[in-house]
């Protein structure tokens, strides 16, 4: 039976061309910049065999790049075949990779600028084996009518399978295929605040702040230094204003990224998968299996925490989505009150407001005496390197005993049947939802000063990705530790 | 309070983690050396002679004596029906409980220096993090590496 072969869409050879080049963009211009960018293009003056050398290295790389792109793009078919996607491509070295339709955990789609423009989607193929943050398949283009062939066909073999299993159900399956429910969308308004309190806006800051400084070679400081102190009243607005300008600034490149990556947000619920939908130059669709999801944690920075908003990631066990990151974000910005119902609604066995159990008093000190391991040699360098001065480093100490104190009076836990809330803060406030059956190991530890005032730290780690994420419950009672620990053996 | 876990590590798992140590403190040895070498060639501060000798003594001090005790006092563990538990750790003791449903494959690693001692580490995976239980006699890291495979498939369970 020879089945039909499809191929990529020629764009898929360009693109695989400027991805190359994008890889190669930082050796290129650490190249340029060595060079003191004085090339010169006269075979006669001395030095321009040197100059031209790395020069045409690069070119001769990048044509390689260019060629590799079109042969993997000329090589490379995909097909079906006893319900399997093949795939197939290589010139010298053939590689061949067969999935089994019911393998299959999703498919996620990106949409890049190229694709847009002729109507084409990057397809990612998810099994529950690609933990190594990388999908199983990539089809670098194909047109969106491609796709949908592809996860109709697999969803009709899956469907035929699961109906030779159960046949009664039949009828309800078929009505619940189209049973699609939009969860949470996301408003100019939303993304908005989205993008004033997220901590990117602290590296824009500093991006900026570097970039004027790396300005200062043009801009004669010295010399508006001078006019400024001689104008010592007009020199206070001007800093004021400069200042001011630099916070704008920061924050409209903040929105901007937030506008360019999450505009559109659309979580769906369809057939127990989560669907989220983003992007406003390349859209990117990630489809996670409901039953995949292996914890979910609620996290408020201190900004957030503070007008009442929160974010929502889940771990989810199959592996990378394109990106690197396991953590899949399903509320980028979401109100707190606004937040339990429709967790409640896809989580419907869990339970999201319970009370904590809290470290006990005795435990406090031990939120913040570990810092003094790292802040004593700081603060006595300082001192020693620039006395008097290095003094004031002292001060250091103040807010590291008041991060931990906050860090004592958010920690906590609750369990429950088959669910362990565990809720902690680094900076941020976490809490960590995971199921007792979604638990891969339970951890507790003690060093020997919490020994003598019977306290306890546990962890709980889950399936996600590569290293699996983990929570931790510090400065516990330790009879309340050893509870969990029975509580997760039975 | 929990009860203690039933097996230790053998004694002879101390001799080997002695061992290491003393490689260790030969490493930091020829390192010290080369310090003074180089001290006493382009002549540097004598201060370096004394901080090398001083390294090479804490070092062959912990990592020979000291650590080796505390860490083989500390590590324990036992395997049951439905969970394996670990005891482990030098200045903070850790107890690790993995659920027999959650193991997904046992080795048995041995190199040179454990073969030599007939010793072997078994180190257990669950689909996200992975447990070692060392210096154990060969033969009984094998029969336990049986144990755990055919108890880690009775507990069938979906992940």
């Amino acid at each position: 039976m020879s089945e039909k072969r499809y191929k990529l869409h020629p764009v898929a050879a360009i693109i695989n061309f400027v991805k190359g080049l994008k890889e190669l963009i930082l050796p290129f211009i650490i190249l340029i910049v060595a060079n003191g960018l004085n090339f010169s293009f006269n075979p006669l003056e001395e030095g321009f065999w040197s100059n031209i050398f790395p020069l045409a290295i690069l070119s001769l790389i990048s044509i390689v790049y260019l060629f590799s792109g079109v042969i993997k793009w000329w090589t490379f078919v995909y097909w079906f075949e006893e319900d399997e996607l093949r795939v197939e491509y290589g010139l010298f070295i053939k590689k061949k990779r067969y999935i089994p339709f019911d393998r299959i955990q999703s498919f996620n789609y990106k949409e890049g600028i190229f694709h847009r423009i002729f109507g084409l989607v990057q397809v990612m193929v998810e099994t529950a084996g690609s933990t190594n943050g990388k999908p199983e398949v990539v089809l670098t283009a194909i047109t969106k009518e491609a796709a949908n062939d592809i996860e109709d066909i697999t969803r009709k073999v899956k469907q035929e399978t699961e109906h030779l299993e159960i046949n009664e159900s039949t009828v309800l399956e078929e009505t619940a295929v189209q049973n699609a429910k939009v969860i949470h969308k996301m408003n100019t308004k939303d993304l908005i605040i989205l993008a004033t309190t997220s901590n990117s806006i602290g590296v824009v800051l500093a991006g900026i702040v570097a970039l004027l400084s790396q300005l200062g070679d043009l801009i004669p400081y010295e010399k508006l230094f001078e006019e400024v102190s001689s104008l010592i009243k007009f020199g206070f607005v001007i800093i004021a204003l400069s200042v001011i300008g630099a916070l704008l600034l920061t924050w409209l490149v903040s929105v901007l990224i937030t506008f360019v990556n999450y505009y559109d947000f659309t979580v769906v619920e369809e057939n127990d998968r989560l669907i989220i939908t983003r992007g406003l130059l390349e859209k990117k669709k990630v489809t996670i299996p409901l039953n995949r999801i292996q914890a979910i944690k609620i996290v408020e920075n201190p900004l957030r925490q503070w007008f009442g908003f929160a974010a929502v990631a889940v771990e989810s066990a199959s592996g990378g989505f394109g990106d690197k990151d396991q953590k899949v974000i399903l509320f980028p910005l979401i109100s707190k009150k606004d937040l339990f119902h429709p967790l409640q609604n896809l989580f419907p066995h869990l339970e999201w407001e319970q009370t904590l159990t809290k470290p006990p008093k005795k435990a406090k000190p031990f939120f913040y005496r570990i810092d003094f391991l790292w802040l004593v040699p700081l603060v006595a360098i300082c001192t020693y390197f620039w006395y008097p001065y290095g003094l004031l480093s002292v001060l250091i100490i103040i807010p590291a005993i008041m991060i931990g104190l906050w860090q004592y009076r958010t920690t906590g836990y609750a369990m429950n049947g088959q669910q362990l809330t565990i809720v902690y803060r680094m900076l941020s406030r976490v809490t960590f939802v995971v199921e007792k059956k979604r638990i891969q190991a339970l951890e507790s530890k003690q060093s020997y000063f919490q020994k003598r005032r019977s306290i306890a730290t546990f962890q709980a780690t889950v399936m996600s990705g590569m290293m699996g994420a983990t929570a931790r419950a510090r400065n516990l009672e330790l009879e309340d530790v050893e509870a969990v620990m029975e509580w997760f053996e039975k | 309070m929990r009860n203690q876990l039933m097996f230790q590590i053998p004694k002879k798992g101390l001799t080997v983690w002695r061992l290491y140590g003393l490689f260790n403190t030969l490493f930091m040895a020829v390192l010290a050396a080369v310090a003074s070498f180089l001290t006493y060639k382009f002549e540097w501060l004598p201060i370096i002679y004394y901080i090398a000798v001083a390294v090479v003594i804490i070092v062959a001090i912990t990592s020979v004596w000291l650590f080796p005790k505390i860490r083989w006092d500390h590590w324990r563990y036992e395997v049951r029906e439905h969970e394996i538990e670990i005891q482990s750790g030098l200045f903070v003791v850790k107890r690790t409980l993995i659920p027999m449903v959650r193991v997904q494959h046992v080795d048995t690693v041995q190199g040179p220096i454990l073969k030599k001692y007939d010793l072997a580490n078994i180190s257990i995976s669950t689909a996200a993090t992975t447990h070692i239980i060392p210096m154990l006699i060969t033969k009984e890291a094998d029969d336990l590496r049986g144990r755990i495979s055919i108890l880690a498939r009775v507990a069938e369970d979906d992940v």
